[in-house]
């Protein structure tokens, strides 16, 4: 692929002055759908969002490639309250679209189904003043009652908000006939904070606090997103020290957070010992990082401009005797399981996500990676200390659970080498203040243990958020969840698809 | 968890700690030469910026039995005059109660009967988890404690699916507008007596997400809450500590003004 200016060059579209690896295009509002649609065809769809300004909205749609470190952001400004949909040429924006009619209350024409995401009552909240229902945004429970399936014996199952065990709200209504598994439909929201919202007229500094707690397994990700996409937009620069720490924090997070997921995986297929291997294991791994930072999900030691703190060196001698001692017992783990025929069995072919289909919503994270999707942001847009460091990333074609679980194993044993690797170079010292920023405008990224996580600031002169949209994996993945659970599954594979898939509520509903 | 260590802690301290902190967990009044400053680790998020900040005073530390029955239990007032520490601005419900009114006695009274009542869970304690509104950080150290290292079971605690079953609700998270009715429907389901645990700041002050649009109003408003557990998330000894104390297995560690008992 060519690289993103190119490609807008190639349709005629100019780009305007931006961030370092940004290139912004303008567009007229009518041409705003049929540009966004050209670009999809020949990039992925990374992001697609309103802002309120003076004037009315902006539109902004975000586009990478593999083999361009650089983003593209397609920016349309908006007078009236409708424009027309992207949906209807690129399917993957239909949820993206869905937000923005229920947060800002903008209508895409054209949209096949205009219901709401998060906010279940059909209300649409704008930025603080909320309106209540508007024309084509239905409630849940009338949505519930559309398009009904029908057939001999096919009954209805609904699970939550309240689940079973210690788990996120969610709901999930199943429709089966008894064994096998016709339909899922997911609904979140349940969890809805308004996380990005709360941040705007904060100092950068302060909302780092809300970034770090968007979803607690994925924390150090999306605070250093938020961290850098305010740094490229303040011009602050960074140490390569700082970023090393940061990559060997971000590869700690991988580590704890995956080995959670293998955990649940196991325990789904009634593994109980290796659940609690792996359990142990994670353990370690969370008191390590307390030791490293002071807190066990490394809260607290990123700072705009590098870290708040040096990582502590008692932590770092410990770490170094015990990722040798976890690289053993994972690769015994992973034997055991792989010689496992009971697991092994249940896994394959068991809720498929076709790669066509996968690609076609450009998903991230090993959910996209196991259904053939090569995107791993690490690589394709470098951001912190890894170059040099031999980072591989595993791309499967199967795309079932087993696909999913055989790239969290390998992404496990990837995190332990780079974690090792990091060990020897130097860290740095933290910084002492907050530096000044400047007005400006700019994405940051991370690859968070669930795929890749985009944030947007824009920072005013006295160096306040003015806009913060935090696009993280999950807002993705969970768009295709109910295709993938329809793929010919019976209902005792539910708990599997749920644990395959380890999608974070949390990071959906904000 | 942040510790204050209030004998080692100065106005200029003070006024930095405050300075720094996110959320409204250390507040300050008055100016060097007369003041005071009010910690509320109900509302501490854990992001160690007053460490930092004002280090000897304030510390980070890893100690579990961390959970209280009153939220007052959290909070550490000290107050400064001329250079000097000064009680005399102290809230009067800081200070442990002299004489008790009758109608504070009476309701003293009905709290030590609950706190007694509720040991008849001692041997065993059937909970049920609702998820208001978190960040996923809670649960995931819920979800450690049925783990090897932790293994709530061993203590005659168990987590329970059905509200039916279940002695006590653990919420977790700020009560979002769409959560309200299914934690109260949930607590609705149980049979009585029953009892509910507030684990992690979002359920007790709201820490970070206190000013959210989205949140309702404050969980001890809407359901009784017997014992707090703060924490950013709290750690898994710190949410077996508060389960202990839930069932009369566990000493509190604070009295209101946060000193030891």
């Amino acid at each position: 692929m060519s690289g993103l200016r190119e490609i807008a060059e190639a349709m005629g579209l100019s780009a305007v002055p931006a961030a370092p690896g940004e290139v912004i295009v303008e567009c007229a509002e009518e041409e705003f759908s049929a540009a966004a649609g050209g670009l999809a065809e020949r990039a992925f769809l990374s992001d697609l969002f309103a802002t309120a300004t003076d004037d009315g909205h902006r539109l902004t749609a975000v586009f990478s490639t593999v083999g361009d470190p650089g983003w593209l952001r397609l920016q349309a400004r908006l007078a009236g309250e409708t424009y027309s949909a992207v949906t209807p040429a690129v399917h993957a924006a239909s949820w993206y679209e869905r937000e923005i009619a229920e947060v800002f209350g903008l209508i895409p024409h054209g949209h096949p189904a205009l219901l709401p995401v998060r906010l279940h009552g059909g209300e649409t909240a704008k930025l603080g003043r909320r309106r209540r229902s508007r024309a084509g945004m239905e409630s849940i429970e009338e949505l519930n009652e559309t398009a009904p399936i029908q057939g001999q014996g096919v009954f209805q199952l609904p699970l939550g908000p309240v689940r079973s065990g210690p788990q996120e709200s969610a709901h999930f209504l199943f429709t089966s006939g008894g064994e096998d598994l016709v339909m899922v439909r997911p609904w979140l929201g349940y969890k809805h904070r308004a996380v990005e919202e709360m941040a705007i007229g904060r100092q950068a500094d302060s909302a780092l606090i809300l970034a770090e707690r968007l979803a607690g397994t994925s924390t150090f990700a999306n605070g250093l997103a938020f961290a850098q996409a305010v740094e490229r937009a303040g011009e602050v620069s960074v140490s390569d020290d700082a970023w090393r720490a940061r990559a060997l924090l971000g590869e700690m997070e991988r580590l704890h957070s995956h080995l959670a997921s293998l955990a649940k995986v196991a325990d789904s297929t009634g593994l109980t010992v290796a659940a609690a291997q792996y359990n142990l294991l994670r353990e370690e791994a969370l008191q390590s990082c307390a030791a490293l930072t002071g807190h066990r999900y490394l809260r607290g030691i990123l700072a705009i401009g590098g870290l708040a703190g040096p990582v502590a060196a008692g932590g770092l001698r410990e770490l170094s005797g015990s990722v040798v001692r976890w690289r053993r017992r994972a690769r015994g783990l992973e034997e055991l399981l792989e010689g496992t025929a009971t697991f092994v069995d249940r896994l394959e072919t068991t809720a498929i996500l076709a790669s066509e289909y996968a690609h076609e919503h450009y998903l991230v994270g090993p959910v996209g990676r196991a259904s053939g999707v090569d995107r791993d942001a690490r690589r394709d847009h470098p951001y912190a200390g890894y170059s040099g460091l031999g980072l591989q990333v595993l791309a499967k074609s199967q795309g079932d659970a087993l696909a999913r679980v055989r790239v969290l194993l390998f992404e496990v044993g990837q995190a332990l080498s780079l974690v090792e690797q990091l060990l020897s170079a130097e860290l740095g010292e933290g910084v002492a203040a907050q530096p000044s920023l400047k007005a400006g405008s700019a994405l940051g990224w991370a690859e968070a243990p669930g795929g890749e996580t985009l944030h947007l600031v824009d920072l005013d002169g006295s160096g306040r958020i003015s806009r913060w949209r935090a696009r993280p994996p999950a807002a993705v993945n969970w768009h295709v969840y109910s295709r993938a659970c329809a793929s010919g599954n019976n209902l005792t594979d539910y708990p599997v698809i749920e644990a395959s898939f380890a999608l974070s509520v949390a990071e959906f509903d904000r | 968890m942040v510790q204050l260590d209030a004998s080692l802690l100065t106005p200029e301290l003070a006024i930095a700690a405050a300075g720094v902190c996110p959320t409204d967990a250390i507040t300050v009044t008055g100016d060097r030469t007369e003041g005071s400053l009010t910690f509320d680790a109900g509302q501490c998020v854990m992001c160690a910026r007053c460490v930092r900040a004002a280090p000897t005073a304030f510390r980070l530390v890893s100690e579990p039995d961390v959970a209280v029955r009153s939220p007052d239990s959290l909070l550490t007032w000290v107050g400064w005059k001329g250079g000097k520490a000064d009680r005399s601005g102290r809230p009067a419900d800081l200070e442990p109660a002299q004489a008790p009114q009758p109608v504070e006695e009476a309701r003293r009274l009905v709290d030590e009967l609950h706190v007694r009542a509720m040991r008849i869970f001692s041997r065993s304690l059937h909970i049920r988890h609702v998820d208001a509104g978190s960040c996923n950080g809670c649960e995931a150290e819920l979800q450690m404690l049925a783990t090897p290292r932790y293994d709530l079971a061993r203590l005659g605690l168990f987590f329970t699916p059905t509200p039916r079953h279940a002695d006590c609700l653990l919420v977790t998270g700020i009560v979002t507008q769409q959560m309200e009715a299914a934690l109260v429907e949930t607590y609705e389901a149980m049979p009585n007596p029953k009892m509910v645990v507030a684990a992690g700041v979002c359920a007790l002050g709201g820490g970070c997400f206190a000013g959210s649009p989205r949140r309702t109003r404050s969980l001890d408003r809407i359901l009784p809450v017997d014992v707090y557990v703060p924490g950013c998330p709290p750690t898994p000894l710190a949410l077996l500590h508060g389960l202990l104390l839930a069932t009369g297995r566990a000493e509190e560690r604070y009295r209101a003004g946060g000193t030891r008992l």
